[in-house]
């Protein structure tokens, strides 16, 4: 099986994370990294929102500062995304361009990297499918989000699985006004949006499900995951990223 | 100047800042959670749009031109779908 370098579940603040894919990306454009998966937490939690979104349209910043929230923008489209330390697990798939887990076809490349969230599921004794366009769905609701951008002769694919969901909070971070936060909107929220823990009636642990993502992606895409580290190149970048881009009102609120 | 707030049925979610002048587009500020690669072609793509008639089936078909000479793909929406917001905020 083709060789994958594995980042094991690690926790950075949002500013690390989106600038670690970013030096991933970097790196495997110069042929100094091979292809990468990463699965990471967010810690503070944070909202991440997609490269064309409008930071103030999308997220309260106030509720943000005042919960020590971190607030990010990506460099993949996409929507607003609330990562909750504890709630969720992010991965990200880095693969240069041409590899056959990424086709010039977009759907389909979603399609197939996100076969190794099924799996993981599936490793969890939950039954799920892609849902058209970015989206892994349970019972018709969606359980994981995911988003690709094409750059630095790289595809990156970087996505959430909710282990566990708090609607509330996650409407207090975006931007809908409070008092539209009725019952009915969270019941709505409820009925499309739902979380491992929930699906299966108990307490999954964050390691359980970064283990089944291991065993997911390796198997769904018939890659050796071999444990690794970053070099000090991609993380000398990663600060200067995160220093330069990531941090910067500039880069967050340009739009 | 308008607003305009567009779901793409099946698709996402568009948003438009549109500053008209006479008949014409003279800014324009395209947000929400579709994916355009690459992602630069976005800027480019307002840019280009300033100056423009704001005559929906010619915009439809200038995005589109647009798209296809910049070698740029979009998801979950259409030009045509840009351009219905685009009028949309009128």
């Amino acid at each position: 099986m083709e060789e994958f370098r594995f980042l094991e579940l690690c926790v950075y603040n949002a500013y690390e994370n989106m600038a670690v894919d970013e030096a991933i990306t970097l790196a495997i454009k110069e042929r100094k990294a091979p292809p990468t998966l990463r699965l990471y937490r967010w810690r503070p939690s944070a909202v991440s929102i997609g490269t064309f979104q409008g930071m103030i349209d999308e997220v309260d910043l106030k509720y943000c500062r005042l919960n020590k929230i971190d607030y990010i923008r990506r460099i993949t489209g996409g929507g607003a995304v609330y990562h909750d330390f504890e709630g969720e697990v992010t991965y990200s798939l880095i693969v240069p361009k041409g590899h056959r887990l990424a086709p010039p076809d977009i759907l389909k490349s979603y399609r197939i990297i996100c076969g190794g969230i099924i799996e993981a599921l599936k490793h969890l004794k939950i039954k799920s499918k892609f849902r058209p366009i970015n989206d892994v769905v349970t019972s018709g609701k969606k359980i994981s989000g995911n988003a690709q951008t094409r750059r630095n002769s790289c595809v990156l694919q970087h996505g959430t699985t909710l282990l566990d969901l708090d609607v509330e909070v996650m409407f207090s971070t975006l931007k809908v006004p409070k008092e539209k936060i009725s019952d009915k909107m969270i019941q709505d929220v409820k009925k499309s949006v739902t979380s491992i823990r929930e699906v299966l009636g108990r307490h999954v642990e964050v390691n359980e499900l970064g283990n089944a993502l291991e065993a997911g992606f390796s198997k769904a895409l018939k890659i050796d995951l071999v444990p690794g580290a970053l070099m000090a190149r991609e993380w000398s970048d990663a600060q200067r990223l995160m220093k330069e881009k990531y941090s910067t009102t500039k880069w967050n609120l340009s739009r | 100047m308008g607003d305009s707030i567009y779901k793409v049925p099946g698709g996402k979610l568009l948003k438009i800042k549109l500053t008209p002048s006479e008949g014409r587009i003279r800014a324009i500020v395209i947000k929400g959670d579709f994916f355009l690669h690459p992602e630069e072609a976005l800027v480019a793509l307002e840019e280009f749009l300033a100056g423009k008639e704001l005559d929906e089936a010619t915009l439809a078909a200038d995005i589109q031109d647009f798209l296809d000479d910049a070698g740029a793909t979009l998801v979950g929406a259409s030009a045509a779908d840009i351009a219905k917001t685009i009028f949309m905020a009128m």
